[in-house]
């Protein structure tokens, strides 16, 4: 089966081209195997990767124009076309499918991603009650791939400005628990025309996630809950 | 300059406009549909109505005011040089200052 890669390597090439590749596909191979064989005959080509399971979110990648995490895609699902592999888009390239990642993080860094309490911490559990945590669900399980917010064209656009899916719903995720004591602060973060306001609600980040997360409706219930503060 | 422009009222205000456009829309063209005015005149008479001349008055204020965020919207999203931004943002302001007096000099015209 073929396979067409994106390869750049900034120190010699003066800019990406596409490699093809022909790969024995074998039963249940995952799109992270076929770029470990590829990595295995070509030293120099480069990927990120860890776990192999799509829990640490390393192998994000473009696949036929889709952002996927490559250790969860089944090879299977493309058998009637040539696969394209590119690195996350909207992002500076490091060398092949490996981008710089530092906008995102920035980002994620942005929306203090942590719980803050305005009384004493609790000496012990800092008890929810099943309710409260359901609230959570669909939020925590992001794993900052990083898929969604490289999908999205406003943060394409402005990753220095727009917080971006990803923050946005983790944001929500600090919003929306129980808690956390720090609401106001938190609104008052995200004002301005570009942190949530550049969102158009594409949802492209919905499409694209591999978790099934929905940062729209996370940047939903942001904006909603900015309206009943203000009224 | 585009940190002073709030972002959550913009929203607010797009969102609140959009919804008087479409329920005054839905409204004029369910007249015209059900009772259309028979000549010139008659129309002249209803929008000169009170109640029609502040309705159609407000939709074009909120008409300019959704498109003035709609395309401010745009400007942020794809105009990083900060001249080129501010003076595209004073040429759709301008533009949309002159679409609103024309409106009130043919709204008053009516009256």
């Amino acid at each position: 089966m073929e396979f067409q890669i994106y390869r750049f390597n900034p120190d010699v090439d003066q800019e990406p081209r596409m490699q093809s590749f022909a790969v024995e596909v074998e039963r249940g191979m995952m799109l992270r195997d076929v770029l470990l064989e590829i990595k295995s005959r070509d030293e120099s080509f480069a990927f990120r990767h860890s776990c192999g399971e799509g829990v640490c979110g390393s192998d994000g990648v473009n696949v036929n124009g889709r952002n996927q995490l490559a250790c969860i895609t089944p090879v299977s699902d493309y058998e009637n076309g040539p696969v394209v592999i590119r690195p996350l888009p909207g992002r500076p390239v490091t060398r092949d499918l490996v981008v710089d990642m530092s906008d995102f993080y920035h980002q994620y860094h942005a929306v203090d991603p942590w719980l803050k309490r305005k009384d004493p911490v609790p000496e012990q559990e800092n008890l929810q009650t099943p309710e409260q945590r359901a609230r959570l669900d669909g939020l925590w399980e992001c794993i900052l791939c990083g898929c969604c917010s490289t999908s999205c064209p406003s943060f394409w656009w402005n990753p220095q400005k727009f917080l971006g899916p990803q923050a946005l719903l983790s944001s929500w995720r600090f919003l929306a628990d129980s808690r956390d004591q720090a609401e106001d602060e938190r609104l008052d973060a995200l004002d301005g025309p570009y942190k949530v306001f550049r969102c158009h609600t594409i949802m492209n980040c919905v499409d694209a996630c591999p978790k099934h997360l929905n940062p729209t409706r996370a940047i939903g219930h942001i904006r909603n809950l900015m309206l009943k503060k203000s009224v | 300059m585009s940190r002073h422009l709030s972002g959550f009222r913009a929203w607010m205000w797009q969102r609140a406009s959009a919804v008087y456009l479409a329920g005054f829309f839905i409204y004029v063209l369910a007249y015209l549909i059900a009772a259309p005015p028979v000549d010139h005149q008659a129309l002249k008479g209803w929008v000169g109505n009170p109640g029609m001349w502040l309705a159609t008055a407000l939709f074009f204020l909120f008409l300019l005011l959704h498109a003035w965020i709609g395309v401010r919207d745009v400007i942020l999203d794809y105009i990083k040089p900060a001249g080129l931004r501010l003076g595209m943002l004073a040429a759709v302001f301008v533009f949309v200052l002159i679409c609103g007096l024309w409106v009130l000099s043919i709204l008053m015209g009516v009256l």
